[in-house]
């Protein structure tokens, strides 16, 4: 499906919460897979595994674990799918990249440490391009680097700094279905895009708290409409940006109970008593968020890194055709037409 | 540079911080005694700790203590640390209690925010403190129903000491925290920790007149603690409590009113300042460290558990270039040799000095340390390797011995243990460290010296 000419943004509102303490601390990232499977990376000192999940909050197990041997990650950053429901995991402390299959069997690690083209060195966001080339953030030499999903170097590009085409320790990549890139400057709070070579096209985004703003942005993702979504950690938001880089909406939280947390309820009358006496606002509320991922469907998940979580939300927008959408305009208008 | 000047400034740097690599040492040195004690109480002055990159790699799934140990380690404000393990020590919290980490670890952060400034601030942020509402029981302190656990305890092991204050104090004291609570945290499961506030529920207050220590008045929480502020007695208290910290080990608090202080002059000096300066515990300690007292101070102190872990990773540089997995380990260590950081064992805190050390925690200590000293890989035993390169080889053992223990401290040993050491290096006779075709070898032996030291009784000291 190519991009559409314009978007009705009928609402994005809130969908479901999934999962809960225990089975999902600390999720960093979220690879979404078929007929609702999702795969939940998870992430503290001493402990990283797959949970394999599905959007109707049950638990499918674990994958992978902690460690250093083959098919275990020590500090895992991203996992991403690919159109056969592989599983592809960024290690930044192993400096390389490990691969399942959707039954959770290993089927690859590749990677070498190193600073020269083709080296791994701290990778952090990985996409893939519409052909499934890998695209690889090294993070510790900020730059990005374009690999085959077996690991063959194909190209790189960056370098430290903040100039156009710099970075300071990029975290996220994203890639859209027209091949651009999306490269979230953690240290700089801004977002890069480029083309599929990397040449720079344009940067968007400011250190601060307001809207379009970041506060050490980490993990991104594209829509089928080009719109971007970044996990604004600092700030404990998503936001929202259209493929030009202009900022549309955030999403604070507004988590319920998910379906696995009330069952867990139900059978604990003492922490029931508690919350009826505590001040529940802030439960709804996105903790450090550091990576978002939408499907096909529309669907956002966000995991809610600090409450061990997934919130979703449901896109409603709508294509437009050009008989929809009057051509852009320069200027805002009062005119109401 | 003086043998004696590094040896003080090391003596400075284990006290008032956790210790420091050679290189760290040699900068402090250069830059003068009197200047890096005016830095060290001056935190303000100092690069902050990177918080982005502490977050990053090593966040809130890092796990609290682990991440404490990281700012230990790398904090370019040491004593703010420091002083953040003080105050832990004396206004001991238990999480076995409270079990409620993310209040624990509020209250250490807290600690580190105004632990180096008055002591009627500390004080007072110490009362609104929900991990120590909870702990000694203020959440249940009401009007017509007082507890008084926290008023007590506010007096004999925070404040006073016992003998300076009468149990009609206490009663006062308490009453004058009435409603001093905190608002419900939601509970932990199933969406994690949840910060508790302060919270002062007016209707569980008790606006009654009240008498503490000869003042009258309808007083309240703040009210006692500027009253408390005002005493001698808590000058000569946090003074001797700074003392047995910073100087020299003292018996246990609980005997204070029956056992002088071993330097009473050394107390004198430090109270005096104290009341001077409106209770300014940095001013305190700016007197502390540049004084006669504590510079002969040196190795009289039984390190702590987390003095002897943070400083054995300074000496091998262990997180020097950032965040490592695994860091939560050390504090495992720590709590294997008796000091279970966020939670110690009772209201009076750890007992320190000698009850540091007994047969099973020696063994624990000793273990530790040697097993870090045997990776000859990590930069600090490198830069070890690099210095004895440039240090006039070949090496007698005598030399060799000497340098080791300069490295390594600098450390003073008795003949016994410098008779050991001696013995184990004139096995292998002359070392010389520029002969890179041996170099494996002296790697080696390098490794066996500092094992032999860091398991030493005079390295239990600090």
């Amino acid at each position: 499906m190519g991009r559409p000419y314009g978007l009705l943004r009928a609402g994005f509102p809130f969908h479901k919460t999934l999962s809960m303490r225990r089975t999902t601390n600390f999720p960093i990232d979220i690879a979404i897979g078929k007929e609702g499977r999702i795969y939940i990376m998870c992430r503290s000192d001493g402990t990283a595994m797959i949970r394999k999940y599905t959007v109707e909050d049950e638990d499918r197990g674990t994958m992978g674990g902690y460690g250093q041997g083959e098919g275990q990650f020590t500090w895992p950053v991203t996992i991403i799918s690919d159109s056969e429901e592989n599983l592809y995991v960024s290690d930044e402390y192993l400096h390389r990249i490990v691969a399942f299959n959707s039954e959770g069997e290993h089927i690859g690690t590749w990677g070498e440490h190193g600073t020269d083209p083709g080296q791994l060195n701290g990778p952090a966001g990985i996409a893939f391009d519409p052909d499934e080339n890998l695209y690889v953030v090294d993070s510790l030499s900020h730059r990005v680097q374009k690999f085959t999903k077996d690991g063959k170097f194909l190209l790189g590009w960056g370098g430290y700094g903040d100039g156009e085409g710099e970075f300071n320790m990029p975290w996220g990549v994203a890639v859209d279905e027209l091949g651009d890139v999306y490269v979230v400057d953690w240290r700089n709070d801004r977002v890069q895009k480029f083309n599929a070579e990397g040449e720079f096209l344009f940067a968007f985004g400011k250190s601060g708290s307001g809207n379009g703003e970041f506060n050490r942005p980490a993990g991104i993702d594209v829509d089928q409409h080009g719109d971007v979504y970044i996990a604004d950690r600092g700030n404990d938001r998503i936001q929202l940006f259209n493929a030009e880089g202009r900022y549309v909406q955030k999403f604070l939280g507004d988590a319920t109970l998910s379906k696995v947390s009330q069952a867990y309820m139900m059978t604990n009358a003492s922490p029931n008593r508690m919350r009826d006496m505590a001040d529940l606002e802030p439960q709804k509320y996105l903790r450090q968020p550091k990576s978002v991922a939408v499907s096909d469907e529309g669907l956002m998940f966000v995991p809610d890194f600090g409450s061990y979580r997934v919130q979703v939300y449901q896109n409603m927008a709508v294509p437009l055709t050009e008989q929809e959408f009057s051509p852009p305009r320069r200027s805002v208008t009062l005119h109401q037409e | 540079m003086s043998q004696n000047d590094v040896a003080l400034m090391a003596h400075l740097m284990r006290r008032a911080g956790f210790g420091t690599t050679r290189t760290e040492l040699e900068a402090y040195v250069e830059k003068g005694y009197e200047n890096v004690v005016d830095d060290l109480v001056h935190p303000e002055r100092g690069t902050p700790i990177d918080e982005d990159i502490l977050e990053r790699y090593f966040g809130s799934e890092g796990g609290y203590v682990g991440t404490w140990i990281y700012r230990m380690l790398n904090s370019r404000c040491p004593l703010q640390e420091k002083m953040a393990l003080f105050w832990h020590h004396v206004f001991a919290t238990g999480l076995s209690k409270n079990q409620h980490i993310l209040a624990s670890t509020n209250q250490i952060d807290m600690l580190r925010r105004v632990g180096m400034g008055k002591i009627g601030d500390i004080l007072l942020e110490l009362s609104k403190d929900p991990a120590m509402i909870f702990w000694l029981d203020n959440n249940e302190n009401r009007k017509g129903e007082p507890n008084e656990n926290y008023g007590r305890e506010l007096l004999e092991l925070f404040s006073l000491g016992v003998g300076n204050y009468t149990e009609d104090d206490i009663k006062n004291c308490a009453l004058a925290f009435t409603g001093w609570t905190f608002g419900q945290p939601i509970p932990l499961y199933p969406h994690g920790y949840y910060a508790p506030p302060f919270l002062f529920v007016e209707e569980e207050h008790d606006d009654g007149e009240k008498t503490f220590l000869g003042r009258t008045g309808n007083l309240n929480g703040d009210d006692i603690i500027d009253i408390i502020a005002e005493q001698p007695a808590c000058a000569r208290f946090i003074s001797r409590h700074l003392y047995n910290f910073f100087v020299a080990d003292e018996p246990q608090v609980p005997s204070w009113n029956v056992t002088p202080p071993q330097d009473p002059e050394a107390i004198e000096t430090l109270a005096d300042a104290f009341m001077a300066s409106d209770g300014d515990i940095s001013r305190v300690l700016g007197i502390l460290f540049n004084a006669d007292f504590f510079k002969e101070a040196r190795f009289k102190k039984v390190k702590s558990p987390t003095e002897l872990v943070t400083g054995i990773l300074k000496l091998v540089g262990t997180f020097q270039s950032g965040p490592e997995p695994g860091m939560n380990q050390y504090g495992s260590a720590t709590q294997l040799m008796g000091q279970k950081l966020l939670d110690p064992p009772t209201v009076e805190g750890w007992h320190t000095g000698k009850e540091w050390i007994d047969g099973g925690l020696l063994t624990a200590r000793v273990n530790f340390a040697v097993r870090e000293v045997s990776d000859a890989s990590k930069p600090g035993i490198q830069d070890i390797m690099t210095r004895l390169k440039h240090n006039g080889n070949p090496l007698s053992p005598e030399a060799f011995v000497e340098s080791c223990l300069e490295f390594a401290g600098p450390l003073v040993v008795g003949d016994t243990t410098r008779q050991y050491l001696t013995e184990f290096a004139e096995a292998n006779g002359e070392i010389d460290f520029r002969d890179d075709a041996v170099a494996e070898e002296n790697q080696t032996l390098l490794v066996s010296m500092l094992q032999l030291i860091v398991a030493s009784r005079e390295y239990q000291l600090g």
